[in-house]
């Protein structure tokens, strides 16, 4: 033990270059010849080797914990860490991502509103012709009986298909106004009045420009009509004119009342006005009357939007249309009214007498 | 947002030969003109305060252990150094803590120190081992061990310190304590 000590002590100061000349001599003889003085050697040498890593890096380390006690780190990291809002932090860290998705959103924005400004100048405005319901049935009745081949009653499975609009006498001799749409395509053509009389009619006139038709009634069981109650305006109307229309969007006549809004169309059209009338599907063709019985228009279409206007064909164009016809082609004048009988009388008056004159026109197409 | 640190940085051929020379001066320039660079990006990258401390009294190690061994070239730019080491240390403790290590924010370009860190990892686990074995050793030989080999304290001094009544008897239990730490160091 005390050998061992003092041995210690020797290799220490040996390894740290205490000894004198003479010493370390001695001591390296005995190192060379004791394998086991040797071995303790080598491993103090580590020893003190790590031991001296250790301390200078404990050194190192205290110093620094000195100057970082020193410094203001709290306002440092104020400074430079994250934001405190964590909006602010979110958007630092997904910064990419972010852009990511709002370059989505921007590109599927631009597509739908493309999308619905596309479908703004196609669809915005809707004609009002009705759409019997029948008609996707009889249609489907059509193909079954071609497909099966089996004729058993054509007359009963070959049931046209029904549109339905409006339409109104201009003459007392059987000539009719409606819309061109309502009955473009027709096959045959029935104008049917409100005691449920149907009379067989023939296109005459059409102006698709214009929206206008002027048909005939053809019919054996029609007798001319009494004098029309109403006249045709030649002059322009005002806004907030009050008007009423009569027509067929259900299966009974139905008035609807309002005013002229614009004395322009849809989209500036300048052959209508804009009214603000409810109309719906089957209005289309109707008469726009003002309250002295003077048809100011016809009505023709709607916006389709949910709270969108009506828009009716201004009259002086139905008077331009009527007079554009070829007298020859008419085997009867269309001698317009003069005399307007609605003047001074209250609605329900004015109602009774006019919805002789208006009919619904039932469109049968294949 | 460096533009202001910028003139407090200390040239590298200063820190160079400073840390040669173990200037204290040169460690305090050093420290108060890198570490708010570690702050940020410790900070910004789901760390605190004290990761950062950790993280940049530990590359300073690595800095000095480098140029202390002559390796460290002026040609990689000692702010470039730092920030690298620094990053490599903190994915690393970031990867064992199942942290996400993707996403990192980067304020500056990045070198490869992988070597670097490799050696120092070594250094770190046999210091790692030397503490240990010094905590392991209880007093009073823990606090005899540091006097006489940290603290650089003679015999004498330690044997007043604890009051033997003699050096040898110091002497002796100095020798018990070391015989026991080296056990633990070599064994443990």
């Amino acid at each position: 033990m005390r050998r061992d000590l003092e041995l210690d002590a020797i290799i220490e100061d040996y390894l740290n270059g205490k000894l004198s000349a003479a010493e370390q001599e001695a001591f390296e003889q005995l190192r060379s010849n004791d394998p086991e003085v040797d071995e303790k050697v080598v491993s103090h040498k580590l020893f003190l080797e790590a031991m001296g890593e250790y301390a200078a890096q404990r050194e190192l380390l205290d110093k620094m914990d000195q100057i970082h006690a020193d410094m203001d780190v709290t306002g440092l990291s104020a400074k430079l860490g994250p934001h405190p809002s964590k909006i602010v932090n979110f958007w630092r860290r997904n910064r990419m991502g972010i852009a990511v998705a709002a370059s989505f959103i921007l590109l599927c924005s631009m597509v739908v509103e493309n999308y619905l400004r596309q479908s703004k100048q196609v669809g915005s405005y809707e004609q009002l012709d009705r759409k019997i319901e029948k008609v996707k049935r009889s249609q489907d009745n059509l193909i079954r009986t071609v497909n099966s081949a089996a004729a058993a009653d054509p007359e009963a499975s070959l049931k046209p298909g029904s549109f339905g609009g409006t339409g109104f006498a201009i003459s007392a001799n059987g000539y009719v106004l409606t819309n061109y749409h309502v009955i473009s395509g027709a096959d045959s053509l029935y104008l049917q009045n409100n005691n449920g009389d149907s009379f067989r009619a023939t296109p005459v006139f059409t102006d698709s420009q214009n929206d206008i038709a002027i048909l005939k009634i053809d019919d054996k069981n029609f007798s001319a009509f009494a004098a029309l109650p109403y006249t045709l305006k030649k002059g322009k109307t005002g806004i907030g004119e009050v008007v009423y229309t009569l027509g067929f969007p259900k299966d009974d006549a139905v008035l609807g009342e309002g005013y002229v809004s614009s004395v322009t169309g849809f989209n500036s059209d300048s052959i209508q006005y804009q009214v603000a009338v409810p109309v719906n599907p089957g209005n289309s063709g109707g008469p726009l009357l003002d309250n002295s019985g003077n048809i100011v228009g016809m009505i023709s279409g709607k916006d389709n939007r949910p709270d969108g206007a009506a828009f009716a064909v201004k009259s002086k164009y139905i008077l331009e249309a009527i007079n554009s016809i070829p007298a020859d082609s008419l085997n009867k004048k269309i001698a317009v009214s003069k005399r307007n009988l609605l003047s001074g009388l209250k609605r329900t008056q004015q109602v009774e007498k006019l919805q002789d004159y208006v009919f619904m026109v039932k469109v049968y197409k294949d | 947002m460096y533009k202001a640190l910028n003139s407090s940085l200390p040239t590298d051929r200063e820190v160079v030969l400073g840390i040669l020379n173990n200037s204290d001066e040169t460690l305090n320039k050093l420290y108060r003109g890198y570490f708010p660079m570690i702050l940020q990006f410790i900070l910004n990258n789901n760390g605190n305060e004290d990761d950062a401390k950790d993280v940049f009294q530990e590359s300073v190690i690595v800095l000095y252990n480098k140029i202390k061994a002559g390796d460290f070239e002026l040609s990689s730019k000692l702010k470039t150094y730092i920030y690298s080491v620094c990053r490599r240390i903190w994915l690393k403790r970031l990867a064992q803590d199942h942290k996400k290590t993707n996403n990192i924010n980067d304020y500056e370009d990045v070198l490869i120190v992988d070597d670097d860190l490799e050696k120092h990892d070594e250094q770190d686990r046999r210091l790692k081992k030397m503490n240990e074995a010094l905590e392991g050793l209880g007093e009073p030989c823990k606090t005899i061990i540091q006097d006489f080999y940290l603290n650089n304290l003679s015999m004498q001094d330690i044997s007043e310190k604890f009051g033997y009544t003699n050096t040898d008897n110091a002497k002796t239990q100095k020798y018990k304590c070391l015989q026991r730490l080296k056990k633990i160091f070599f064994n443990g």
